[in-house]
């Protein structure tokens, strides 16, 4: 074949399949994202699978990728402009933006903080103040958990000089269960469903029974917000009509479920309890509305803790301007 | 019947190869500066971008490691992981040596372990760590371990090389010379493997350090590793940054260090 020739097949084989990547490509109007989870897939994200199963994100004009990072990531990468949205804890928001870094809650997902401590049977444990002399085991001196953890010890009286705090990384059943620690920092929807399975007497205290902390919702940036305020609230709307579908039919949820989740059939009965315990700390009449009160109460227990430097007006760290007023 | 070789026999290596001179201070000094030069483009280009967020300037981590020294911190923390190191550096060593030994002396005990050593060093030790951590605890002790799996191999594999490609004819001197297990030892195999051990070393020692972060980053409260997760997960970037340039120093020093006793060696043996 001569060069002329060789050059033009290439050339309409590189048309060819550039036609063909077109038609592949996502559909006109949609913005291709990743989304941060900060977690593993698992079925406490259901919300975000039925969300996008069910289409709810496609017609809000996001094609969504779930992206399994750390939360702390997802952060920056909305304060950086990378990515529009990200799941977060959010006083990870009340860090980040003492910091300088722009981001904003703008809906809760989490009504109730869902971190507590839990202790065998055989060590009492049934307020904040039996906490004193123990040895806790926590994942991280940092995030929810760590927040968690101080606002039980206020609520007993406690500072942290009046336990043997370890941080034990995510080892927390097994560190419990082999006697390294006396008690563990757990999320409720979690640890607990483990316990019961295996039938394994337990105590907690929990703190959403003590203090009312702002939870897991959905974080953006003061540029984003500003500048594509229909987006975010398109947004808004998919994730919640997802989160409403996952509490009127949670059998359905955790069906669609097993598609994003690898080898979840084999601990269906463990992950259909996490689903269970998940709903319950997800109820509410005003899904996605925060509160004064809540951010501040985090922010409060940050500033005593020296993880903020100096207080962030709580104007500045959330807006409820895209959730329904709940009246 | 012994021999007395302590004076008479001992194995000298051949005149080491000068090759290139390594790069002095100087050399070290720019590059530094040229490192510094370009971060700095890179901030001065995102400035104003919202990218900013995702990298510190210059001035930002120096001013940072500026108050981690004067607040102790820094020496808190260095000391936390040198002690990590310089213990797991020592287990693995130890364990390399004694292994290293019997593997080069028995081909049974090197067809029993080689595989076994070979197909553990594909276990990626992140994954190992947590277990490692139930195991030894959270404190010290499975930091120690951690390093210790991750810089015995390198050390091992230079140990058995370095025992395995001493010239045979010198062992047949030995042997004509009725030298004892003990004499070989001390004065034929030792000083032969000897550049093969600092070598090995060498690369062992600057992994150390990775491994004592590994360690600190599934549960510490202290350790550099612990400031630079800190450091992440805090938005202080400048923190973590600095933290990152104690270990690459340490790292560097002890590469040095080993790379000074490594000439030493090789001088003291020409």
């Amino acid at each position: 074949m001569s060069v002329k020739k060789t050059v033009q097949v290439i050339v309409a084989v590189g048309a060819l399949l550039a036609v063909v990547a077109g038609c592949t490509s996502q559909p006109m109007g949609m913005e291709a994202i990743s989304l941060p989870m900060g977690y593993v897939a698992n079925v406490q994200f259901s919300p975000w699978y039925v969300a996008k199963e069910r289409g709810y994100l496609a017609d809000a004009g996001f094609d969504v990728t779930f992206d399994y990072r750390y939360e702390t990531d997802g952060i920056q990468l909305v304060a950086s402009g990378e990515i529009p949205f990200t799941v977060s804890s959010l006083e990870q928001v009340i860090q980040a933006r003492a910091k300088g870094l722009p981001v904003k809650g703008i809906a809760l997902w989490y009504q109730r903080f869902p971190v507590g401590v839990i202790s065998l049977a055989t060590t009492p444990l049934a307020a904040p103040g039996d906490l004193a002399g123990l040895t806790v085991g926590i994942p991280e001196t940092f995030g929810a958990s760590y927040i968690g953890l101080l606002a039980l010890l206020d609520a007993g009286g406690l500072t942290e000089d009046d336990i043997d705090l370890q941080a034990i990384g995510y080892t927390q059943l097994a560190s419990l269960t082999s006697g390294t620690v006396d008690a563990v920092v757990v999320y409720a929807n979690n640890a607990p469903a483990v316990l019961d399975t295996e039938g394994i007497a337990y105590n907690g205290v929990w703190v959403s029974d003590y203090a009312s902390l702002v939870s897991v919702g959905l974080v953006s940036s003061d540029a984003y917000i500003d500048e594509h305020p229909e987006e975010a609230q398109r947004f808004v709307d998919a994730f919640l009509h997802g989160l409403s579908d996952v509490m009127a039919d949670p059998d359905a949820a955790f069906e669609i479920s097993h598609e994003y989740i690898e080898g979840l059939e084999a601990v269906a009965p463990l992950q259909r309890a996490v689903l269970e315990r998940s709903m319950a700390l997800w109820a509410t009449p005003t899904p996605g509305r925060m509160t004064t009160e809540a951010w501040q109460r985090a922010q409060d227990v940050m500033v005593a803790a020296g993880m903020v430097e100096t207080a962030v007006p709580v104007a500045e760290l959330y807006t409820n301007a895209f959730v329904a007023s709940g009246d | 019947m012994g021999s007395d070789l302590g004076s008479q026999t001992t194995y000298r290596a051949a005149p080491a190869q000068s090759g290139r001179a390594p790069p002095g201070a100087p050399a070290y000094l720019g590059s530094a500066l040229l490192l510094l030069a370009i971060w700095q483009v890179a901030v001065l280009l995102s400035a104003g971008s919202a990218r900013r967020f995702l990298i510190p300037t210059p001035g930002e981590v120096l001013g940072r490691l500026g108050e981690l020294v004067a607040s102790g911190a820094i020496a808190h923390h260095a000391g936390v992981t040198l002690l990590e190191m310089g213990l797991g550096l020592a287990v693995g060593t130890i364990v390399a040596l004694v292994l290293g030994y019997a593997v080069a002396h028995s081909r049974l005990l090197a067809a029993l372990f080689e595989p076994i050593i070979a197909v553990s060093q594909a276990i990626p030790i992140v994954a190992l760590a947590p277990l490692l951590t139930v195991w030894f605890g959270s404190g010290t002790t499975s930091k120690v371990v951690v390093c210790a799996l991750i810089v015995f191999f390198p050390i091992l594999v230079n140990v058995t090389t370095g025992l395995r490609t001493i010239d045979p004819p010198l062992r047949d001197l030995f042997k004509l010379l009725s030298a004892g297990r003990g004499q070989t030892l001390l004065h034929l195999e030792i000083p032969a493997a000897l550049p093969s051990i600092v070598a090995g070393l060498k690369v062992g020692g600057t992994l150390a350090g990775m491994g004592a972060v590994v360690g600190e980053f599934v549960a510490s409260t202290e350790g550099l590793g612990y400031l630079v997760k800190q450091g992440q997960n805090l938005y202080d970037l400048p923190m973590m940054f600095a933290a990152i340039f104690c270990l690459m120093a340490i790292a560097s020093a002890v590469y040095g260090g080993f790379a000074l006793v490594e000439r030493a060696v090789l001088r003291g043996q020409a």
